[in-house]
């Protein structure tokens, strides 16, 4: 096998850094930040919350397992992370609930009733 | 793994961006779904099957079908203009999103972690198991947390049904008058 073929192949086989992970998450972060500031839809900025968390959760996992001192306990963390994230969609989505009852809409932006 | 990371990349940042364009609601929610289930290859990736097995369950399975439901009970028919589903701030959020992203990466990438090496990951779910009840040394914080958020569970569960019940005479449901 020629020498650039072997080092196209061990390029493609090594394990990606930690960097790697990280900006990932960061950009996953980023697109849930954009959708939660303009979709107009609740339902969906719950989806983009969820997203954010998601990104969150994949940085906390890619430390405990890149860093020697972190012990792994990353993941414990995350576990906790996905707990909450589960009760808040619960929540939330039952206050959406309410909301539509009440004003037949889950647009963020026509529930204005409590603006100064 | 290169060759992984790069679809798992691809499919959760793509997805990523189809819950915020795409103008359906519901194709929103299974872009979302997909987007999870990137998440949970790269948690094998990262030493944490129990963790991926998780996500699985609770994300793509829990969440996506809670937030389905809400859809379900939520939604009318409606045009499907991005006038109509986007405010008037795309492009601020944008350029604030944009910001965020690049200010994020540009930090995360530049910063020196000294000594990282993969596979410090708790692999063996006996581990996990031993940190999230706080029994390994230097997790002990975790017997406590672990309890917390079985209560917070609990105050979720009973929050959700009192919020969204129905109070007799009040309101209407799908316009029948009660």
């Amino acid at each position: 096998m020629p020498a650039q073929a072997q080092q196209v192949l061990d390029a493609l086989l090594a394990s990606p850094a930690l960097e790697a992970y990280l900006i990932v998450g960061a950009l996953m972060f980023a697109i849930g930040v954009w959708g939660a500031l303009v979709r107009r839809n609740a339902v969906v900025i719950f989806m983009c919350v969820e997203l954010m968390i998601n990104g969150v959760n994949l940085s906390l996992v890619a430390f405990a397992d890149f860093l020697p001192n972190a012990g792994g306990l990353g993941v414990s963390y995350a576990v906790l992370v996905i707990a909450i994230a589960a009760a808040e969609i619960a929540v939330g989505l039952a206050i959406v609930l309410a909301v539509f009852r009440s004003r037949r809409t889950v647009n963020v932006d026509e529930v204005t009733s409590m603006r100064g | 793994m290169t060759v992984a990371f790069g679809f798992l990349a691809g499919m959760v940042l793509v997805s990523a961006f189809g819950v915020v364009v795409s103008r359906n609601v519901v194709h929103s929610a299974l872009f979302m779904s997909g987007s999870f289930l990137g998440v949970a290859g790269f948690f094998v990736m990262l030493n944490a099957p129990a963790l991926a097995a998780f996500q699985v369950l609770i994300y793509v399975g829990a969440v996506t079908v809670v937030i389905l439901f809400g859809i379900m009970f939520t939604q009318r028919p409606q045009a499907r203009r991005y006038r109509t589903i986007i405010n008037r701030q795309f492009w601020a959020g944008l350029l604030v999103a944009v910001g965020v992203g690049a200010f994020l990466s540009y930090v995360l990438a530049v910063e020196e972690w000294r000594s990282t090496a993969p596979g410090n990951g708790p692999r063996a779910v006996a581990q996990l198991g031993r940190d999230m009840l706080g029994v390994s040394p230097g997790a002990e914080i975790f017997a406590l947390l672990f309890q917390v958020v079985s209560v917070l569970l609990l105050v979720a569960i009973i929050a959700a049904i009192v919020v969204s019940r129905r109070k007799v005479g009040t309101g209407v449901d799908r316009g029948v008058e009660e």
